[in-house]
C-alpha cells in the first residue's frame, strides 16, 4: 500500500486513494464504525381487532381528558395566575395571548371534585378527604352518632423539625378554614354563571402557599407587582386572569 | 408493593397519559416512598393541600391509590395501587371483548363505569349518554372519526339481536328524561301489548331507550363487573393483616397451640379475607347456571352464517310476529319475570380486571387452537372456553407465577359434551373438516358429500357454503377414527352423532404438543376439562421461543429447545444433541448468554477451581428468563409511550389547534385539506404506538397474569 512499494507493482503512486476503486465500501483511514449496521425492525400494521382495542383506548382516554379530573400541574401559558410558578414558566414565544385564545382548550390544576352531578360513596373515602368530595361536609359535627377522634397536630415521626411541624398544622387549620368558604363562594358562583367561575375557582393558587413555605416576608415573585393588576382583565374572556387573589 | 424501575415508570406513564400529570406527580411520590399520610405526601410531592385533596379524591374514586385508617393512631395513609394503574393500558382490550361478547351498548356501559372509576347503580341510571342505544351526542366527544365508521356494522348486528334480547324494552315507548326508573316495570307490561302490534319500527329508530338494566345484569352474571367492598380500596397487604388480626381473635383459634394454632390461623385468615374482598356477582344473575344475554351469541368467529342467520329471523319478524315471538320465548321465558327489574340501586360496580385476564387468556389458547387446527375445531373450542370462563373467577389462586416445576395443575371444571353441542351454532358444519364423511366411493371431495348430504336430509340449503372455506385443511390422520363414526352419520341420531363429532374435534385439540384440553371419563360419560398452568406455561415457552428465534435465529431456538429438554449439559453433550457444528453452536451460545437467556454454571472438579479442571455446563432457566422478558417489556411499553409523548410534543402547536373548543368536532370544516392530512397521519401513527403498546401488554399478560 505504502508509495515505497511502487517499484514491485506498476500501479501509479496515490493509486489506492482512487474514487472508483471500491465504490459501496469506506477507505483503509475511514475510522471504525461505533455501531454495527442492523435491521430496523417495522411494526405489523394494525389489524382489524387492534385498531378497534386502540379506538377504544383513546375514546376512552378522551373521555378522561374532558372530565372533570384531568388536571395538569402547570400551565404554561400568560393566562396563568400572576406570579405562579406558570407564570415564570410562561413562553414568549407560543404563549402570547392572541383573539384565538379563547378557544384553546384549557387545563385544569385542581381535579374538580364536587359539583360535577357525581354521587361519591363517601363510605369508600378516608374521613379527611370527606371535605373534599362533600363541600358542606362540617367534620365537628358527628354523623350516625360517630365522633372522629380528632387529630390536631401532624404526624410526629420525631426526625423532623419543629418549626416545619407548626407551619404544618398551621396552615392545615387555615386551609380548612379557608377551603369552606372557597367551596361556599364555589356554589355561588355555579349559581351565577355555571361553569365559567367554577374554573376560575380552582385556578391554582401557588402564590399564597409559597408565601406560608418560605416564612419571611420577602417573595421574589411579588417584587414587581405587588399587587398591582393592570393585566388583570385582559379582557381575552379566558377566566384564568388574575384579579381573585383575595378570593382566598 | 415495591415495584421495579420500568415498571413504576410505565404506571406513572400510563396515568399521566390519562389523567393527567398531577395524578402522575401523586403516584410517583407514593410510588417511591410507599405508604405515606397526608403531610407526608405533601412535603415530599412539593404540592398544595388543594391539590393533594382533591388529586388524591379523585384517584381514590378511580382505585389509583389505596388508602388505609389506622384505628391506633387514627391517621390515614395512602399507597399507590400499580395493578389498577397497569390496567389502564388493557382498557382497549377489554372493551373490544364487552363489545364482540355482548354488543356496541354494553361496551359503552363498561367504558361509562371505567370513566367513573366505580358507580352506584342509580347513577348509571341518570347518566344521558346510556339512556338511548345509539349516541348522538355522547359525553365525551368523539375525535376519532374512525370511531364513528367501524361500529357501523357492528351496530347493525347489534340491532337485530337486541331486537330479540330485549325486545320488551325496546318496544316500550321512550322513557321521559325525569320518570323514575320504577315505571319501568309498568312499561314492560304495556310493551307485551306494544310489541304485539308490530315491532319493525323500533328497528328504525335511533332514540330507543336502551336496556341499561339487563345490560348490567348481562354483565354481572358474566362477571364482568364487581361489587365495590370496603376492603377493595385498602392494599392486600393491609387487608391480609386486618384478616389476620381478626382471624386471632376469634374465640375457636385462640384455645389453639403450636403447629395446630398456625395452620387454622393461616387458613381462618385466608377465609376472611376473601369474604371481604369478594365481590361477585356472577352468580346471582346466572340463569340455569349461564350468564344472561347470550344465547343470541355474537361470537366474533361466526361470519357471514350467522348474519344470515339472523337475518331471517328479522323477516320472520317482519311478516307475522308469531315466528319472532316463538323464537324469543324458547329462552326468555324463565327470566320474564325480572329481566326490565332494575338492580339493587344502591350497588356500586366497578371492572372486574381478574375475570378479564381469565377471558383475554381463554382468547389466547383459542389463538393457539387457530394455529394448528381447522377453523371448525377452534370454534368448537372456543364454545368450549367459554363455558368454563362462566366458572372461573381468576387466573391462578397465588398471587405470584410459582417457580417453574414447582407448580402443581390446576383444572377447570369438567364440561360435559352435550353441554358444548347444545351452545354450538346449530348451522356449523362438523363433519366437513375431519375427512371425508364418506366412503371415497361416493363422490371425490368432501364438500361435495357433505352439501348432498344436506340437501337429501333437507335441512337447509347450504347458501354461501361456509363449509367450502373450511374444506381447505384436511386431517387425513383422523381417517381411521372417522370410520366408525361414518356408519352412524346417516343415522337417524343427529344429537348423537355431533356430539361424537365434537369429541373428535376435541381430541384432536387433546394431541401433543399444546394439550389444549383434556378428557376425563367418569362413569362413562365424556367429559372435557383444560389444565391452565400447563397451558399458562406453554404460552410462556412460546413467547421465549418466538423472541429468541426473532433475535439469534432458528439454530439458537434449537439449542434452546435441547436445553430446556435435557436440563444442564456441557458443549461436547450439546453438540452431539443438537447436531450443530462448534462454530455455531459456540457463537449462539455465546450471542445468547449476552442476551441473558442461557448461563453457564461451573462445577469444580478440585478445589483449586482450575478453570482446566472444571467443567462447564450450560442451562436454560426458563422463570429467570421470564422475569427478565417482563422487565424488558416494561421498558419498552414506557419507551413507547415516552415516544408518543415525544411525538405529541413536536407537533404541539398543530394538535393545541385541532383540539380548540370552536374546531373540535367540525375538523372539515375549519382545517385546511393538508391539515386534515397531518391530522389523519398523526392519529395513525399514534394508533400504531397504542397498538405495539397493546402488543406488548400481551407479551406482559402472558408473563405475569396467566
Amino acid at each position: 500500500m505504502s508509495r515505497f512499494g511502487a517499484k514491485k507493482g506498476n500501479r501509479a503512486p496515490g493509486a489506492e486513494f482512487t474514487w472508483d476503486a471500491d465504490p459501496g465500501g469506506v477507505p483503509d483511514t475511514a475510522p471504525t464504525p461505533l455501531y454495527p449496521t442492523y435491521v430496523l425492525p417495522y411494526a405489523r400494521k394494525l389489524s382489524e381487532k387492534e385498531q378497534k382495542e386502540v379506538d377504544y383506548y383513546r375514546h376512552l382516554r378522551e373521555r378522561f381528558h374532558e372530565g372533570p379530573y384531568y388536571s395538569v400541574l402547570d400551565v404554561s401559558s400568560s393566562t396563568a395566575k400572576k406570579g405562579s410558578a406558570a407564570r415564570a414558566n410562561f413562553d414568549p414565544f407560543h404563549g402570547m395571548p392572541s383573539y384565538s385564545g379563547r378557544y384553546q382548550k384549557k387545563r385544569r390544576t385542581i381535579p374538580k371534585i364536587a359539583n360535577i352531578g357525581r354521587d361519591y360513596e363517601t363510605r369508600f373515602f378516608p374521613r379527611e378527604l370527606w371535605q373534599t368530595i362533600m363541600p358542606n361536609f362540617r367534620p365537628n359535627a358527628s354523623i350516625d352518632g360517630y365522633n372522629a377522634q380528632t387529630v390536631l397536630s401532624g404526624l410526629k415521626r420525631g426526625f423532623e423539625d419543629d418549626e416545619d411541624e407548626e407551619d404544618e398544622s398551621a396552615k392545615r387549620r387555615a386551609t380548612g378554614a379557608d377551603g369552606d368558604d372557597a367551596e361556599g363562594d364555589a356554589n355561588e358562583g355555579e349559581l351565577l354563571d355555571g361553569d365559567e367561575d367554577a374554573e376560575e375557582e380552582i385556578v391554582d393558587d401557588d402564590f399564597e402557599d409559597d408565601d406560608d413555605d418560605m416564612g419571611g416576608d420577602y417573595n421574589a415573585e411579588q417584587y414587581f407587582d405587588g399587587g398591582d393588576d393592570e393585566y388583570g382583565d385582559d379582557g381575552f374572556g379566558d377566566g384564568g386572569g388574575g384579579g381573585d387573589e383575595d378570593t382566598y | 408493593m415495591m415495584m421495579s424501575q420500568y415498571a413504576a415508570e410505565l404506571c406513572a406513564l400510563l396515568i399521566e397519559d390519562q389523567f393527567g400529570d398531577l395524578f402522575a406527580r401523586i403516584f410517583t411520590t407514593l410510588q417511591r416512598y410507599e405508604r405515606l399520610p397526608l403531610p407526608r405526601i405533601k412535603f415530599y410531592s412539593r404540592l398544595t393541600d388543594r391539590q393533594l385533596q382533591h388529586g388524591l379524591a379523585a384517584m381514590i374514586q378511580h382505585h389509583l391509590v389505596f388508602h388505609f385508617t389506622s384505628l391506633e393512631d387514627g391517621h390515614t395513609y395512602y399507597a399507590a395501587n400499580p395493578h389498577a394503574a397497569y390496567y389502564l393500558v388493557r382498557s382497549g382490550k377489554i372493551l373490544q371483548l364487552v363489545e364482540s361478547r355482548l354488543g356496541e351498548y354494553a361496551a359503552r356501559v363498561m367504558e361509562t363505569i371505567m370513566y367513573l372509576g366505580h358507580a352506584p347503580i342509580k347513577h348509571l341510571e341518570t347518566l344521558p349518554e346510556l339512556r338511548y342505544l345509539k349516541t348522538g351526542t355522547s359525553g365525551g366527544a368523539d375525535t376519532t372519526v374512525k370511531m364513528e365508521a367501524t361500529p357501523a356494522d357492528a351496530d347493525q348486528e347489534q340491532v337485530q339481536e337486541d331486537g330479540n334480547e330485549f325486545e320488551q324494552e325496546l318496544d316500550q315507548k321512550p322513557v321521559p328524561e325525569e320518570e323514575e326508573q320504577q315505571d319501568v316495570a309498568f312499561d314492560a307490561e304495556v310493551a307485551e301489548t306494544n310489541g304485539a302490534n308490530g315491532d319493525h319500527a323500533a328497528d328504525v329508530g335511533d332514540n330507543r331507550p336502551a336496556p341499561l338494566n339487563s345490560t348490567l345484569k348481562a354483565l354481572a352474571s358474566h362477571g364482568y363487573i364487581l361489587r365495590v367492598k370496603d376492603a377493595h380500596f385498602q392494599s392486600p397487604e393491609d387487608n391480609y393483616i386486618e384478616a389476620h388480626k381478626a382471624a386471632a381473635n376469634r374465640s375457636d383459634i385462640k384455645i389453639l397451640k403450636g403447629k395446630r394454632l398456625t395452620e387454622e390461623l393461616a387458613n381462618k385468615t385466608d377465609e376472611i379475607m376473601r369474604e371481604r374482598t369478594e365481590g361477585d356477582l356472577s352468580e346471582a344473575w346466572m340463569v340455569n347456571g349461564l350468564p344472561r344475554g347470550l344465547k343470541r351469541k355474537s361470537a366474533g368467529g361466526l361470519g357471514d352464517s350467522e348474519a344470515s342467520n339472523k337475518r331471517h329471523t328479522g323477516e320472520n319478524g317482519i311478516n307475522g310476529d308469531h315466528g319472532y315471538d316463538d323464537d324469543e320465548n324458547d329462552w326468555s321465558e324463565d327470566e320474564d319475570g325480572f329481566d326490565s327489574s332494575p338492580m339493587e340501586p344502591g350497588l356500586v360496580v366497578r371492572v372486574n380486571y381478574n375475570k378479564f385476564d381469565v377471558a383475554l387468556r381463554n382468547a389466547r389458547f383459542v389463538e393457539m387452537a387457530e394455529a394448528n387446527a381447522p377453523p371448525v375445531t377452534a370454534e368448537i373450542y372456543e364454545t368450549f372456553l367459554r363455558r368454563v370462563e362462566y366458572s372461573t373467577k381468576k387466573c391462578r389462586d397465588v398471587t405470584d407465577i410459582p417457580r417453574e416445576g414447582e407448580e402443581g395443575e390446576q383444572f377447570s371444571i369438567p364440561i360435559e359434551t352435550y353441554k358444548i353441542v347444545s351452545d354450538l351454532d346449530p348451522d356449523l358444519e362438523l363433519s366437513s373438516c375431519m375427512g371425508p364423511s364418506k366412503p371415497p366411493t361416493s363422490s371425490s371431495s368432501s364438500s361435495t358429500t357433505t352439501s348432498n348430504t344436506l340437501n337429501r336430509r333437507g335441512k337447509r340449503p347450504l347458501e354461501n357454503g361456509h363449509g367450502n372455506g373450511i374444506n381447505g385443511d384436511h386431517y387425513d390422520d383422523n381417517d381411521d377414527d372417522n370410520d366408525q363414526f361414518n356408519d352412524n352419520v346417516d343415522g337417524a341420531d343427529n344429537e348423537v352423532s355431533r356430539a361424537y363429532q365434537v369429541n373428535q374435534h376435541l381430541s384432536l385439540l387433546e394431541q401433543a404438543p399444546n394439550n389444549l384440553v383434556s378428557q376425563v371419563n367418569l362413569s362413562g360419560v365424556v367429559k372435557w376439562r383444560i389444565g391452565f398452568r400447563g397451558l399458562a406455561r406453554k404460552l410462556r415457552h412460546l413467547e421465549i421461543e418466538r423472541l429468541v428465534e426473532m433475535r439469534y435465529g432458528d439454530v439458537a431456538l434449537r439449542v434452546l429447545r435441547v436445553l430446556h429438554a435435557k436440563g444442564k449439559l456441557d458443549e461436547k453433550r450439546l453438540q452431539e444433541i443438537s447436531l450443530l457444528p462448534f462454530k455455531d453452536l459456540r457463537q449462539t451460545l455465546s450471542s445468547m448468554q449476552t442476551g441473558g437467556f442461557v448461563d453457564l454454571q461451573e462445577v469444580p472438579k478440585d478445589a483449586q477451581r482450575q478453570p482446566s479442571k472444571t467443567i462447564f455446563l450450560w442451562y436454560f432457566d426458563p422463570d429467570r428468563v421470564s422475569s427478565t422478558l417482563l422487565e424488558d417489556t416494561y421498558k419498552a411499553m414506557s419507551r413507547t409511550l415516552q415516544r408518543i409523548k415525544f411525538e405529541r410534543a413536536q407537533r404541539r402547536d398543530f394538535l393545541e389547534k385541532t383540539e380548540r373548543s370552536d374546531i373540535k368536532g367540525n375538523e372539515e370544516r375549519w382545517l385546511s385539506e393538508g391539515e386534515l392530512e397531518q391530522l389523519r397521519r398523526w392519529r395513525a401513527t399514534e394508533a400504531l404506538l397504542l397498538g405495539v403498546v397493546a402488543r406488548l401488554d400481551d407479551m406482559v399478560a402472558v408473563f405475569r397474569d396467566f
